[in-house]
């Protein structure tokens, strides 16, 4: 049994200062994880060279793992860190900012492109209006449904990103997320009505022909979001499309 | 065309955006605010699912029922027209939340499954897996998005409300808030301001369920402003929820909804693995106390049975503040399927399987029924009417208030599965009050004047600068846990009125302590401390008026409960029985004295509460709830 | 950046991409396979070799169209927007050290690998040729007397394995950017399947080095 809980932190104090390390060590306690450990942290911000700092900035919000705020670099490997419990983890336990995206202050960073993409490839139903029309949307069979609930759970937490070897900020690709809420959108009753315009979203700069089939994507997903056969699937959909378009039936 | 009018909607949980995208629907333009991006408010905690009528399981569930059984889980305290209104308007929220794509849950048929919940025996409750606030959130959000790539809907994430801007006449005619990054302060004049910020369980904390950020310092604001608070002291504390250094996590209703079991070893020392412990040894709590409801009682009941079970009897395991959740003589498979999510939190945070060992539990603060005060306009159905400019509107004029920030639909006591219900439903409710209010303004209103704006950006701007500068000894994260540990012990699921005094006494003690709080945090970007602190200091304002109102409220009612002022119902006795007949016209002497809505309102010395007649045109109280 | 993109949904990269990969199957990956089956016929002797083999395809008729336009041309597309892919890789092994990541790595690295082969590879056997008849007339004794040597042999086997490598995983990622395979499963048991081909052509490809040797 350990009697220290020991952190190594990547800390920035803005997005244009240069990055530090600092070292921190706290004692013991059971069913801790990381997000409880940083905010103990903050409760007493002591390096382990007795130095008072300020306290860490991160982000958390819901502490189950639903919010995907709280995604961040540990031990390397991108995940939300209010599930990464301590006793799995080997120490020093080393916190990063979730890599690929912009640091805002230290463990904070900026998600805004996952939003953007969501916007770029129309990751909603279009509907007339938020009234009653009186009226539900078509039935959906059990089966396509646990299909389909397996995409909604989506927390945008970026851990997917982060760990594309494709995605960053050196190229244009929206990254897997947004491609599996094609998917989704794509397979609903009335999602269908613009599949054909979300496909074509896809299909241009930046879209689904820079993934690179790496797959880590899937691997680090918390939600275990099926990512890659959600790319599987926007593959054969785009292929019909473009014979569509080639053959003249958008 | 002209300029369409300005609203501000702060808050982009369920009750947020709704009003937003019904703003924004109705042609005006809408400034949405939140503390992060809004898909990551704390409406996606919400397991359980959403209560409408629907009757697709051959129960003859109705709208009345659906009705009564809200106004009667709320122990009458809630004015019934909005009642009324929600539950009729259930089944058409959720056909619209379906047509957003929002994934609820199928039956064989392809329809939508319903399921039972807590406190009622119809099956009426629609579900989307076990992330059912998440998908009913994430619909709402991409209709947001949707508006926003038409420019209808401009978000502004990552910026704290921090105070309204209130006009010569005390009208509100905009707000200031704080870019959480660059923390600039900003005046933003709107005409209409609809709050939708959430909860506050982090009074609490970390002995709550709630999220992180529901401080509910923005509500706290607007009631240090002017706005009246109400029926603060009632909060409903979730018997089920896995004890937690962070926060306590919820094991939803769900679980007992589907067959989860409630119990303990009959002897506290029995230390043998739960699973070989005969039946003969365990005491079944739930279904021993209440015969007839069993696991499915309402949650008030079930947080005090396993209370007294274990503070009273001693019962809980191993001596400790704790009691199984049994899922374990369920189908593997069913349980897997109905409840995965729940499993899996259990399984992330606790690192044992509930499928083959039963889970820890014990009560939490969870869902505040308390909120800013909203009015409503009766009509002559005994609902409320439609398009009114009065309903949801707080006591500060062209200020609405929405979600669970408001405290309108829940009474003494929450129905499960009904405050998602509730917090769509007043989201739309608001947003085409604030859109008819907006429309009905003169033409001709005059901008706010200059002067308003500066001064208040200047005063703002003056608290964050002494806290900047402050050296004091106390750590606001400290202050923050003394207060959660403060209200938990002596505020919580069981009152008495001298503890309710000390706390009082030691909230004010904790109000000047944090008059020395030091940041230990210089640099003025994305200064996470600045503004917790603030939000501290608005929370314990808050916690006042809790600890106040339950002290003045002499009496059980749903989730306030003083044992001192019970009125007990008589053993063994039956309607018809002398002792009963008593027992009930005590039930309706303390109605007569109590069934009414605490309103508080700011004092610089502490709140001041006043009581308030509540609109009981639907469904009178005739009977006392009985669960035997 | 999302606003340029609903401005023009250019599908160009969609289309060379697809282009790049359809390529990669035909005809570079078909003229692979048919090459080095060609070649594993070294064991029948440099009489057989140069007569049945090398001759006859030489006898074809518009052979120069059919190199240019089946095989160096493609090869050259190939190649140029396979390297501006690899351009864009930023690939973390130690990171992330799953099989898939290590194969999408090594795609790239395969592809630039076999560039710098081929420059040498037909740098030393179809251009040489041009100039040198003797290079032609006896290609079998030409490669027998450059692949004695155990440092190109070496480096035969590396172009070799590499390609073959590169063309078996190239199938597998094929099957997801088409279509084929949507499932995880799928995409797991038609791995399977381009393992095995990718194990016979390397076996057919090591084969016919040997065959070379005296
Ligand atoms: C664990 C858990 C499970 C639950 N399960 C169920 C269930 O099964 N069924 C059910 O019906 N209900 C359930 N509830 C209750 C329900 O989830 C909430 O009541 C409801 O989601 C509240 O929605 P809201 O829009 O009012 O607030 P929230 O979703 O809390 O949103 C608040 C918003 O306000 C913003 N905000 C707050 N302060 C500020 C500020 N100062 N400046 C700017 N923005 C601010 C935040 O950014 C956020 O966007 C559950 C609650 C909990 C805790
Ligand atoms: C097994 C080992 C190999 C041997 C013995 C071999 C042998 C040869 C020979 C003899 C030629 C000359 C043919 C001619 O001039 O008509 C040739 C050409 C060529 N080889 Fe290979 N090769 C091998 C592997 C490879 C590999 C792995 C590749 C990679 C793709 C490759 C690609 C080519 C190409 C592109 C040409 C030119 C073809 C043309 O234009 O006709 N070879 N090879
Ligand atoms: C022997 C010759 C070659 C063959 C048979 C071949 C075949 C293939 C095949 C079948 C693919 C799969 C395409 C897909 O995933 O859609 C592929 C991909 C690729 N090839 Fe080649 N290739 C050859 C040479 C090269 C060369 C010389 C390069 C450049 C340096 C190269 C670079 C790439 C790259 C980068 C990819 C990955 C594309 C992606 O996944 O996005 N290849 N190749
Ligand atoms: S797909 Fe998974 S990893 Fe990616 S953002 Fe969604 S939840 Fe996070
Ligand atoms: S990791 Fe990236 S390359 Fe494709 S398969 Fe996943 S998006
Ligand atoms: S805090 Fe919400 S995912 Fe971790």
């Amino acid at each position: 049994m350990q009697d220290w809980i020991h952190l190594r932190i990547r800390r920035q104090d803005g997005p244009e200062t240069p990055a530090y390390w600092q070292e921190f060590r706290l004692p013991y306690a059971p069913d801790q994880n990381v997000v409880s450990v940083l905010m103990r942290l903050r409760e007493h911000p002591v390096t382990i060279e007795g130095t008072w700092v300020e306290p860490v900035a991160w982000d958390s919000n819901c502490m189950e793992e639903v919010c995907g705020s709280c995604a961040m670099s540990i031990n390397g490997v991108p995940r939300p860190s209010c599930s990464a419990l301590i006793d799995d983890l080997a120490q020093p336990i080393l916190l990063e900012p979730l890599p690929k995206f912009p640091v805002v202050r230290d463990l904070l960073v900026d998600r805004s492109r996952m939003d953007t993409g969501l916007s770029r490839v129309k990751a909603w139903i279009e509907i007339d209006g938020a009234w009653d029309i009186h009226e539900g949307a078509p039935r959906i069979s059990p089966a396509e449904w646990s299909e389909n609930y397996l995409y909604s759970r989506c927390m945008s937490c970026g851990c997917c990103m982060a760990a594309c070897p494709q995605y960053g900020s050196h190229s244009d690709f929206i990254g897997p997320a947004p491609l599996a809420q094609v998917r989704l959108m794509n397979a609903h009753p009335t999602g269908r009505y613009d599949k054909t315009d979300r496909l074509h979203r896809i299909m241009a700069t930046g879209g689904l022909s820079d993934c690179g089939n790496a797959q880590n994507c899937v691997r680090v997903c918390p939600k275990a979001i099926p990512l890659t056969t959600a790319i599987g699937e926007l593959g054969r959909q785009t292929t019909l499309q473009a014979l569509k378009d080639l053959f003249g039936r958008g | 065309m002209t300029a369409a009018p300005k609203a501000i909607v702060i808050g982009g949980g369920l009750g947020g955006l709704w009003a937003a995208l019904r703003i924004a629907d109705a042609g005006c333009q809408v400034r949405l605010f939140s503390l992060f991006e809004v898909k990551r408010s704390h409406s996606v905690c919400a397991q359980g699912g959403i209560n409408a009528v629907l009757d697709t399981k051959g129960e003859r569930d109705s709208i009345r029922q659906h009705i009564v059984d809200t106004i009667k889980g709320g122990e009458y305290l809630a004015n019934q027209p909005p009642i009324k209104s929600m539950c009729e308007s259930a089944p058409g929220l959720i056909r619209t939340f379906e047509r957003m794509g929002v994934t609820f849950s199928r039956t064989p048929e392809g329809i939508l499954d319903q399921r039972l919940f807590g406190g009622v025996k119809n099956r009426r409750t629609c579900f989307a897996g076990a992330s059912t606030g998440q998908q009913l959130l994430y619909g709402v959000d991409q209709q947001v998005r949707r508006l926003e790539s038409q420019g209808r809907i401009e978000k502004h994430e990552w910026w704290e409300f921090l105070s309204l801007l209130l006009d010569e006449d005390g009208i509100c005619r905009g707000i200031t808030a704080m870019d959480l990054r660059s923390l600039e302060i900003r005046a933003f004049p709107a005409e209409a301001v609809v709050m939708a910020t959430g909860g506050f369980g982090q009074i609490y904390a970390p002995k709550t369920t709630t999220s992180t950020n529901c401080t509910g310092a923005a509500a706290s604001r607007c009631y240090q402003q002017g706005a009246r608070f109400a029926n603060a002291e009632f909060f409903q504390f979730h018997p089920t929820a896995m004890i937690g250094t962070d926060k306590t996590r919820l094991m939803s209703e769900a679980a007992r909804g589907e067959g989860g079991r409630i119990w303990v070893p009959r002897n506290p020392d029995d230390a043998r693995p739960p699973h070989s412990i005969p039946e003969s040894e365990r005491f079944y709590i739930l279904e021993e106390f209440f015969p007839s409801y069993g696991n499915t009682v309402a949650r008030d009941e079930a947080s005090r049975a396993i209370w007294r079970v274990t503070r009273q009897m001693g019962l809980g395991i191993g001596g400790s503040d704790r009691v199984y959740l049994d899922l374990t003589h369920l189908d593997r498979g069913f349980v897997s399927k109905r409840l995965g999510a729940i499993l899996d939190i259990y399984r992330k945070f606790a690192g044992t399987d509930p499928l083959s060992q039963p889970m820890e539990i014990f009560p939490a603060a969870h869902y505040p029924m308390g909120g800013l005060w909203v009015d409503f306009e009766p009509d002559a159905s005994g609902g409320m009417r439609p398009g009114s400019l009065r309903n949801h509107a707080t006591s500060i004029l062209g200020l609405y208030a929405c979600g669970e920030c408001d405290y309108a639909y829940h009474g003494a006591n929450r129905l499960g599965a009904n405050s998602l219900l509730s917090a769509s439903f007043s989201g739309r409710v608001a947003g085409e009050s604030a859109t008819n209010y907006l429309k009905g303004l003169a033409r001709a209103t005059a901008e706010p004047s200059e002067r308003i704006l500066t001064e208040e950006v200047e005063r703002q701007t003056a608290i964050n600068r002494r806290l900047m500068e402050s050296d004091g000894s106390e750590n606001p994260y400290r202050l923050h846990r003394e207060l959660g540990e403060l209200m938990t012990s002596k505020v919580g699921v069981v009152r008495a009125n001298p503890e309710l005094e000390m706390a009082l006494a030691e909230l004010q003690t904790l109000r000047a302590r944090l008059g020395s709080a030091s940041l230990g945090n210089s640099r003025a970007w994305a200064n996470q401390t600045l503004s917790f602190t603030r939000q501290l200091g608005d929370m314990i304002e808050l916690a006042m008026v809790v600890a106040r109102s339950a002290l003045e409220r002499d009496e059980c009612r749903g989730a306030h409960y003083k044992s001192d002022f019970q009125i007990r119902i008589p053993e063994g006795k039956f309607p018809g029985d002398p002792e009963y007949e008593d027992y009930r016209a005590r039930w309706k002497a303390n109605n007569d004295r109590w069934l009414k809505t605490s309103v508080a309102e700011w004092r610089p010395d502490g709140p001041a509460i006043r009581y308030e007649a509540v609109d009981l045109g639907v469904y009178p109280p005739t009977d006392p709830r009985d669960y035997r | 950046m999302g606003s340029a993109m609903n401005a023009t949904l250019d599908p160009s990269q969609f289309l060379l991409r697809r282009l790049h990969s359809l390529l990669g199957l035909l005809p570079i990956g078909a003229f692979l396979t048919f090459h080095l089956w060609e070649n594993s016929q070294s064991r029948f002797g440099a009489e057989h070799y140069n007569t049945r083999v090398v001759a006859t395809l030489q006898e074809m008729n518009y052979l120069v169209f059919v190199e240019l336009f089946v095989i160096a041309l493609p090869l050259l597309f190939h190649a140029a927007y396979g390297l501006a892919i690899t351009g864009q890789m930023r690939a973390e092994l130690s990171r992330y050290p799953y099989a898939r990541n290590r194969f999408y790595w090594l795609q790239r690295i395969s592809g630039v690998g076999i560039l710098v082969f081929l420059l040498l590879h037909v740098g030393t056997t179809r251009l040489q040729g041009l100039w040198q008849p003797a290079v032609r007339d006896d290609l079998y004794g030409h490669m027998q007397g450059m692949l004695s040597d155990p440092l190109v042999f070496g480096f035969y086997a590396l172009g070799l394995l590499l390609s073959v490598f590169h063309l078996a995983n190239g199938l597998s990622t094929m099957a997801i950017v088409w279509g084929l395979t949507t499932s995880a499963r799928a995409q797991r048991l038609f791995g399977y399947v381009c393992t095995a081909l990718g194990l016979v052509l390397g076996a057919i490809g090591i084969h016919g080095l040997l065959g070379f040797l005296p």
